[in-house]
């Protein structure tokens, strides 16, 4: 028993190295076959006034002379001594860039994805007990329109109400500058973009969490404890709920990748310093070095949450197979 | 909920008045019975409906009664009963209204009136002008064209490239139907708008057709997969065996024999996928690595509105994006009635 579960283990996490290992090779191919000068990020407009010598010097300087199969290897073999080159924009250790950052993205991801699982949790119960009266009919059309929207026009609209007309909340930036330390300023600048994270995302889980009760709620051990005399909130509290929750559960897990692919979006719109923000810029700007840990980062998380679903779905209820829930969460998102 | 009630009420619509099932049939011989039938009707829906057609001075209660045994005659329907006519109709309207906008457009859209830039919707300029002088009016109905296609053009490529993939995955022995599956999870995992920039910057300066690609290449996964699971569960027919058997090639198979079993439940997520393509080509355009600024379509309007902020002109975000969202909302519900009606063929199987 005891052994099988080790072989589980190293299993998954080959797997799981496998698959980063692919990822990065294919990152490293597509990022280098983008034209684009990766020089301009480093020398900024100095570039255009160099002499052929001098780029091929700047060029051998960056490694950027070999052919790609060369450059991917000593990437591999410094990145596995954990030296991942420096930012071509920042200049310092690409690390040290994204440690600077991350905090911010953090804060916004985690606090929008807790919100999204509390009030999808909740919003979705609500919506089952008052099944198609109306305020079900109501939550159902707000969220219908709501999800509808794209999430770019819901922050300018938000923009242009809260900050261009009431001037209430600020429209960009993590902080005032020169105030970083105040914990009400941050906060102000969260509000928005939270919003948007949150409404985006939470009426599509909300509507599975109803979906999945109310097919609950028809099978045939509601109908025993109904007729021996439980209450209604009692049955769909304590019976129905508990039932749906590890399905819930493998979901969100899913979910947890495309809320931080949304805040990408959000957070260039704000421009909230953030890693989204931070990944925009260098696959735009050619910043090899940056775009290479950032994709391994946010592909790794992805990867994990969906080993944790299936860790969840193999485990705590096996009456769910493995491949119907990846499905289910790819169906509207995408 | 919807489509289960939706279904029950089908059910009942469908057989004759009091000759529904043999349980019935020993019921109603008589008008005055099927209020008893509605009664079990309601009480077995139990937790689910309010009883509307129970008859209230019945003291019993009867619980545990399947709800397919008990049928009522379902008031007549309306043809436009649970279709949706008004999205239809406004879908309609957009489209008619792009296809034809030389006849409806009241200036050039193209053309930049610099002594009338910023202007609020007034008579002359029915939704205003943008920052750089151009009818919001025109352009819509100009832009709406390329929205759609754009929308159009990289479903049907996503779906193409989903139906051959799921296909081959679907009918491939297990280890190369992982392998794939693997492989498509790695390219998920990359983010999906980082995919975006650098395909784009590989296909070079972005037009309507690059980006249609781009959008169509990144978003197939989905439908694949339901194809593949559709594939697997029917790869062992008779007649998929004995097509194989004859000789038929992996085109043959897709076409004629696979592909009218997964169609109707590919539909939705088409409809839906045409809905994101929007979205995304709207996204990347305001971001600012989509259609440039000359080629107009909704979301290329909407890259102005960041100068539309500065300035509070609303009509500049607001019109478009009310096109847009309402668009959208539209093709949700049809999205939503295909949903539905595949899933009663489903059942009533």
């Amino acid at each position: 028993m005891k052994k099988n579960k080790v072989w589980y283990v190293t299993k998954k996490l080959l797997i799981f190295l496998i698959s980063l290992l692919l990822l990065s090779v294919i990152t490293f191919y597509i990022s280098r076959l983008a034209p684009g000068d990766p020089l301009v990020s480093y020398y900024g407009d100095r570039v255009e006034k160099m002499s052929t010598q001098e780029r091929a010097w700047a060029e051998e300087k960056l490694g950027l002379h070999d052919p790609i199969t060369v450059q991917y290897i000593r990437w591999l073999g410094n990145a596995l001594h954990g030296d991942f080159g420096i930012s071509y924009k920042y200049k310092t250790d690409v690390l040290e860039v994204i440690t600077g950052r991350i905090g911010n993205t953090l804060i916004l991801g985690g606090v929008g994805f807790v919100l999204i699982f509390i009030l999808a949790l909740l919003l979705g119960v609500w919506c089952a007990w008052y099944e198609d009266r109306l305020p079900d009919r109501i939550v159902c059309r707000i969220g219908t329109v709501t999800s509808c929207i794209p999430e770019f026009w819901m922050s300018l609209l938000l923009i242009l109400i809260f900050s261009v007309q009431l001037r209430l909340l600020p429209s960009s930036g993590a902080y005032t500058i020169g105030k970083s330390d105040d914990i009400l300023n941050r906060i102000q600048h969260l509000i928005l973009p939270i919003t948007i994270v949150v409404l985006g995302h939470l009426w599509y889980y909300a509507y599975m969490v109803r979906n999945k009760l109310l097919e609950e709620v028809r099978s045939d051990y509601v109908l025993l404890a109904k007729s021996k005399g439980l209450d209604k909130r009692k049955i769909l509290f304590c019976h129905c709920l508990r039932n749906i929750l590890p399905s819930y559960l493998s979901i969100m897990a899913i979910s947890v990748p495309h809320v931080l692919g949304g805040t990408y979006i959000i957070e260039t719109v704000f421009s909230y310093p953030g890693i989204g923000t931070l990944s925009y810029e260098s696959a735009r700007y050619k910043d090899y070095n940056l775009l290479m840990v950032l994709c391994i980062l946010s592909g790794a998380i992805v990867i994990l949450c969906n080993m944790v679903a299936q860790a969840i779905n193999e485990h705590i209820d096996p009456r769910i197979r493995a491949n119907e829930m990846t499905e289910e969460s790819e169906v509207v998102k995408r | 909920m919807r489509i289960l009630r939706h279904h029950l009420y089908d059910g009942g619509g469908e057989v004759p008045e009091g000759k529904s099932t043999i349980g019935h049939g020993a019921y109603s011989d008589g008008a005055d019975k099927s209020s008893e039938i509605g009664t079990l009707k309601n009480l077995s829906e139990g937790t689910v409906e309010k009883p509307d057609r129970a008859d209230p001075a019945d003291p019993f209660q009867i619980v545990g009664i399947q709800p397919s045994s008990s049928t009522l005659p379902a008031p007549k329907k309306k043809w436009y009963k649970d279709k949706p006519v008004f999205s239809l109709l406004f879908l309609a309207i957009v489209i008619g209204g792009c296809l034809c906008c030389k006849l409806i457009m009241t200036k050039d859209p193209t053309y930049m009136d610099l002594m009338n830039y910023n202007r609020a919707p007034d008579r002359e300029f029915l939704f205003g002008t943008d920052t750089m002088g151009r009818d919001i009016f025109s352009m819509i109905w100009y832009g709406g064209r390329i929205s759609l296609f754009i929308g159009l053009f990289s479903t049907l490529i996503s779906t193409m490239i989903a139906v051959v993939f799921g296909g081959i995955s679907g009918i491939a022995p297990q280890w190369l139907d992982t392998l794939l599956m693997r492989l498509t999870e790695i390219l998920l995992s990359i983010p999906n708008l980082l995919l975006v920039i650098l395909l784009q910057a590989i296909l070079g300066t972005p037009n309507v057709v690059t980006i249609s690609v781009v959008i169509g290449v990144t978003s197939w996964t989905s439908i694949a997969k339901v194809v593949r699971t559709e594939v697997r569960q029917i790869r062992s027919s008779e007649y998929v065996i004995a097509s194989r058997c004859m000789g038929g090639g992996f085109f043959h198979l897709l076409w004629h024999h696979l592909a009218p079993n997964f169609i109707s439940s590919i539909m939705f997520m088409v409809v839906m996928n045409i809905r994101s393509a929007i979205v995304s080509e709207s996204t990347l355009s305001f971001m600012g690595i989509g259609l440039p600024l000359e080629i107009i379509s909704w979301g290329s309007m909407l890259s102005l509105s960041e100068k539309a902020l500065l300035t509070g002109s609303w009509w500049i975000i607001l019109i478009p994006g009310v096109f847009l969202v309402v668009t959208l909302l539209c093709m949700t519900e049809v999205g939503n009635y295909l949903r539905r009606q595949v899933n009663q063929k489903e059942r009533n199987l």
